[in-house]
């Protein structure tokens, strides 16, 4: 077409019309910013939490470094020339759970680990962000409306993510895979008729699946019910975790000087349990911080979303908006005790590279759909 | 190329976003609003109890307990000790990963005689389980070879009650145990845990609270695995009182050779301040053991059965026999019913009025014509059947209860027994029946009912000594308060004092007449001893009707039917310092058994007495 649609033009024109090379290559400045001071703090509380490790902190910053590179490279991608590729990362994240379900590594209970020797990880910290990356690419990779073979296969496609890890055994996690690959069919527009079919499902097969749940799965939901009840038992890790935080009081016991933490008494107080950590030694204040960061997160990446010119930029966006949310909450609430103990990391705090490269991997795919020009 | 359909598409596909958004935001919105409440729950309300909950995790109260305190003699000696012992400890917390090491430790380090002991019964206050204690040289060396394999399990040393002298003063300090759940009700279990050691007898039971100080404490902060951060504050014990014993080496050591191999007891006092010189009962044991200072098969079966534990000085009880008479005698002067002159004659027997009853004497013969003196000193029975038959038994009970028969002395030991003094009442609560003059017969010679413990009987003849006055028995003369002072406990007053003095002679005569029945202790130039014999019948003569003497000898040939030998006495007369009852079990002859041993034990005290 040779005469452009006025409107058309001005909306590919630049946001911001001043040319500034920091905001070019960061894309989304609060966003970046907020990123960096979680990370920064992440990394403060892992020395914290750690036993006041340096080598764990180290090996988390190349993790950060390795994060962030790629998220700024990702984020200058055109959205189109990888979401083939995004889309078919669901085949490698299947390979992984299935890879992880016939060779379990050694020392460990259940078959949640890949040991590649210099490097351990569990395939569901993967799929819970690979998943519903490759459902948003799935579904638009046409310009029309998903028909019902789509909504059916990406359903089908999450509930086969999710049942291979709930055969890990990992209850929480598959409910966890469940919701992040599901959120984004509902945000892309499952009709509501369809939904209808799958809750009347769900109700009919619910007795089943409760009397399928191994005896301990069956204990950590029922755990919640009071975790005082038995402090030595499996409501101790909830009792010394909810003990660190309301001693921390407003303004907490101090870096490094958590009682809680620093002698041990918070379990897995590095990775899940960081939370506690945090509340411990900054307080209510500490929390409320964080919050603060966490919050300018996700407002940001709503606002990416929402002024994102193509259905896969802003669902996407939106998507992994709610995941990054839920995880966080699902996170904090186990570590208040109101649920119960299932293995999600703080996003972006927690000790682990699985998790942080992935997340960062995400949200370059996030500022990627923000158009800059330098 | 974008269309204005394209861009109306858009618009409708972000309100749906938007719209299906907000649906699922108001869902993870209730899990905001819950979670906030809760973590505000969780520092505002509950704040202060989580600061209490925390600091309860990380601070522990370590008791620091003082070395129990020691007995020495006045001169120094020293009884009782603590030694050090090694043992092999393990955390509580560690004890349920640490199976493996403790197999390791039982099977390659200790002797194969230790057993596991149990774990059950230990209380939430214990921190740390002894697994061994007083490892022996070998197991400690086998220890230091297995270190590293069982880095769990710690050396560490702990206190051991010691007596220096083993079985000398057993009777006297007794010994510890570990403590049961009913010692535990009355005490704080801060000061007692459940594994502690506690006085179960004699003096480490009775001065316990002064022998175990107080305990001071350590508050210590410590990670989840218990081990100490740092002490963050420090009470220091106060070191428990050492306590200084009355008694005498010297007499100790004799009176425990004298009775080496017998059955019985010897009780030495000084009378005029109460507090006790000597005290033995035989057999005895080694109180190391039971404190678990020293390793040794406690007892044989055979040993068992000659009671080592019971303290036969305080606790056990036996006919006074003829040593009751010179009291009898005082009360018949007393009463006026005889003088020193009034004479008896003695044919053997003595006949009741009321029923012909034939009441003997233990000389078939009889002893002829017999004054106060001489019956003290031939030991007439029937000068004092027919003395006590005029007395009745009322005045002889009320007389004899002012010198303490019937009642207990009152001395710093447990399980003192208390002494038998029959009377009208006594007999009709206890037997059930009325009192007979027969009664009041036996009584006079110290037989029947009436019983003493050899302490009790120490403390009524040194009112005879003291002219009247009884001091408190003692054993303590110095702790952390002080001196003790002689506490006098009654003075039996008499109508006239001169009467004392008649006792007195006879008792002195009983060693110094031809005709004495301890004239075998008579030395010339030795010391003035007064005393009196006994002979306390098991199987008697009056009990089983036993008229005939054959009968009598075949009875005696069972050692355990031999009749106890007894022997009371007190010297220098006339400034007497010491008292001393003996009695031996089966001895059969207070002259030839337990008078000489008195003997030895006044002279000795004299010799050291002098020298002081």
């Amino acid at each position: 077409m040779s005469n452009r649609n006025p409107l058309d033009y001005s909306l590919n024109k630049p946001l911001s019309s001043g040319s500034n090379p920091i905001k070019y290559i960061f894309k989304d400045l609060p966003l970046f910013i907020a990123l960096f001071a979680v990370l920064i703090f992440g990394l403060a509380m892992l020395y914290s939490s750690s036993g006041q490790s340096f080598s764990m902190v180290i090996r988390q910053s190349v993790y950060v470094f390795l994060g962030l590179s790629l998220m700024t490279f990702i984020s200058h991608l055109k959205p189109d020339s990888y979401k083939n590729v995004l889309m078919h990362s669901y085949w490698v994240g299947l390979f992984l759970l299935i890879y992880v379900l016939l060779n379990p590594a050694d020392g460990y209970s259940t078959s949640r680990w890949i040991d590649l020797g210099f490097f351990q990880f569990q395939p569901s910290e993967i799929i819970r962000l690979i998943l519903p990356l490759s459902l948003i690419a799935y579904l638009s990779r046409r310009d029309s409306t998903p028909i019902l073979s789509d909504w059916l296969f990406t359903t089908l496609a999450a509930l086969i993510c999710s049942y291979l890890v709930f055969e890990q055994p990992d209850l929480g996690t598959s409910i966890i895979v469940l919701t992040s690959g599901l959120i984004p069919i509902y945000l892309a527009g499952l009709p509501y008729r369809i939904i209808a079919v799958y809750l009347g499902f769900v109700a009919i097969a619910s007795p089943y699946f409760w009397s399928s749940l191994l005896d301990y799965q069956k204990q950590r939901v029922l755990t919640l019910l009071d975790p005082n009840a038995d402090p030595l038992g499996t409501g101790w890790n909830i009792a010394q975790s909810q003990t660190a935080i309301g001693s921390g009081g407003f303004f907490g016991k101090g870096y490094l000087e958590g009682t809680q933490s620093q002698l041990n008494f918070i379990p897995e107080s590095h990775s899940d349990f960081i939370f506690s950590v945090i509340g411990e030694e900054f307080g209510l204040l500490g929390i409320a911080c964080l919050f603060a960061l966490y919050g300018t997160i996700i407002w940001r990446i709503f606002k990416i979303g929402y002024s994102a010119q193509s259905s896969f930029e802003r669902l996407v966006c939106c998507s992994l908006g709610f995941i990054f949310l839920l995880f966080i909450l699902i996170n904090v609430s186990m570590v208040i005790g109101i649920i119960p103990v299932v293995g999600v990391p703080l996003p972006l705090v927690s000790q682990g590279g699985t998790s942080i490269v992935v997340h960062l991997l995400a949200f370059g795919v996030i500022l990627s759909a923000k158009k800059t020009h330098l | 190329m974008r269309t204005i359909q394209d861009l109306r598409k858009d618009e409708e596909d972000i309100r749906s976003l938007k719209g299906r958004s907000g649906i699922i935001l108001s869902f993870l919105f209730i899990l905001i609003i819950l979670g906030n409440f809760k973590i505000l729950q969780l520092i505002v309300v509950d704040g202060d109890d989580y600061e209490a909950e925390s600091d309860k995790n990380r601070i522990i109260d370590v008791p620091i307990y003082p070395s129990r305190g020691l007995i020495r003699l006045q001169d120094g000696t020293i009884v009782a000790e603590n030694i050090v012992t090694q043992g092999i400890f393990i955390k509580k917390q560690l004890l349920e990963s640490s199976q493996d090491e403790i197999q390791v430790l039982y099977e390659k380090v200790l002797d194969k005689r230790r057993k596991f002991p149990g774990i059950k019964e230990i209380g939430k206050e214990i921190k740390i389980i002894w697994l061994a204690v007083d490892l022996s040289e070998r197991e400690i060396s086998k220890y230091q070879v297995h270190k590293n394999s069982i880095p769990n399990l710690q050396l560490d040393v702990n206190l051991r009650r010691y007596l220096p002298h083993k079985h000398l003063f057993s009777h006297v300090i007794g010994h510890l145990g570990k403590i049961n759940s009913q010692e535990r009700l009355a005490l704080t279990r801060q000061e007692y845990p459940a594994d502690s050691f506690i006085g179960k007898v004699g003096l480490e039971k009775v001065y316990e609270k002064q022998l175990k100080g107080s305990i001071g404490s350590s508050i210590l902060e410590v990670d989840v695995y218990g081990n100490k951060i740092r002490e963050i504050n420090r009470i220091i014990p106060i070191r428990p009182s050492d306590l200084t014993l009355t008694l005498d080496f010297e007499l100790q050591k004799i009176a425990k050779d004298e009775l080496a191999g017998r059955r019985g007891a010897i009780v030495a006092l000084d009378p005029k301040t109460g507090f006790i010189k000597a005290l033995v009962s035989s057999p005895d044991y080694n109180p190391n053991i039971l404190n678990g200072s020293e390793k040794d098969s406690l007892v044989i079966d055979s040993y068992i059965e000659e009671a080592p534990f019971f303290n036969r000085a305080i606790s056990g009880s036996y006919p006074p026999a003829s040593t009751i008479k010179p009291f009898i005698g005082l009360l018949g002067l007393e009463e006026e019913i005889i003088n020193s002159s009034t004479i008896i004659e003695d044919i053997g027997f003595f006949q009741l009025k009321e029923n012909g009853r034939k009441y003997r004497g233990w000389k078939e013969d009889g002893h002829g014509k017999v004054n106060l003196k001489k019956a003290i000193v031939e030991s007439s029975d029937v000068y004092f059947y027919e003395l006590s038959s005029k007395l009745t038994i009322d005045r002889i009970s009320s007389f004899l209860s002012k010198f303490g028969f019937g009642s207990i002395s009152g001395i710093d030991l447990s399980n003192e027994m208390q002494s038998v003094l029959p009377s009208r009442n006594w007999k009709l609560g206890n037997i059930g029946e009325a009192w007979f003059v027969g009664d009041t017969l036996n009584l006079g010679i110290g037989q029947g009912y009436i019983s003493s413990t050899p302490l009790q009987l120490a403390v009524s003849i040194s009112a005879i000594a003291n002219k009247g006055k009884i001091f408190k028995p003692k054993l303590i003369i110095n702790d952390r308060t002080g001196s003790h002072q002689p506490e006098l406990l009654t003075e039996v007053k008499i109508k006239n004092d001169s009467h004392w003095n008649i006792i007195e002679k006879s008792m002195v005569s009983v060693i110094q007449s031809w005709n004495g029945t301890a004239h075998n202790l008579y030395d010339k130039n030795g010391i003035t001893i007064a005393g009196k014999t006994g002979t306390a019948q098991i199987k008697s003569l009056i009990d089983q009707e036993l008229s005939v003497r054959e009968e009598y000898e075949g009875v005696r040939k069972n050692i355990k039917n031999r009749d106890h030998a007894l022997f009371a006495s007190y010297g220098p007369v006339p400034d007497p310092n010491l008292v001393v009852v003996v009695i031996v079990e089966n001895g059969e002859s207070g002259s030839a058994v337990a008078a000489p041993i008195a003997k030895k034990l006044i002279e000795n005290y004299q010799r050291n007495f002098k020298s002081l």
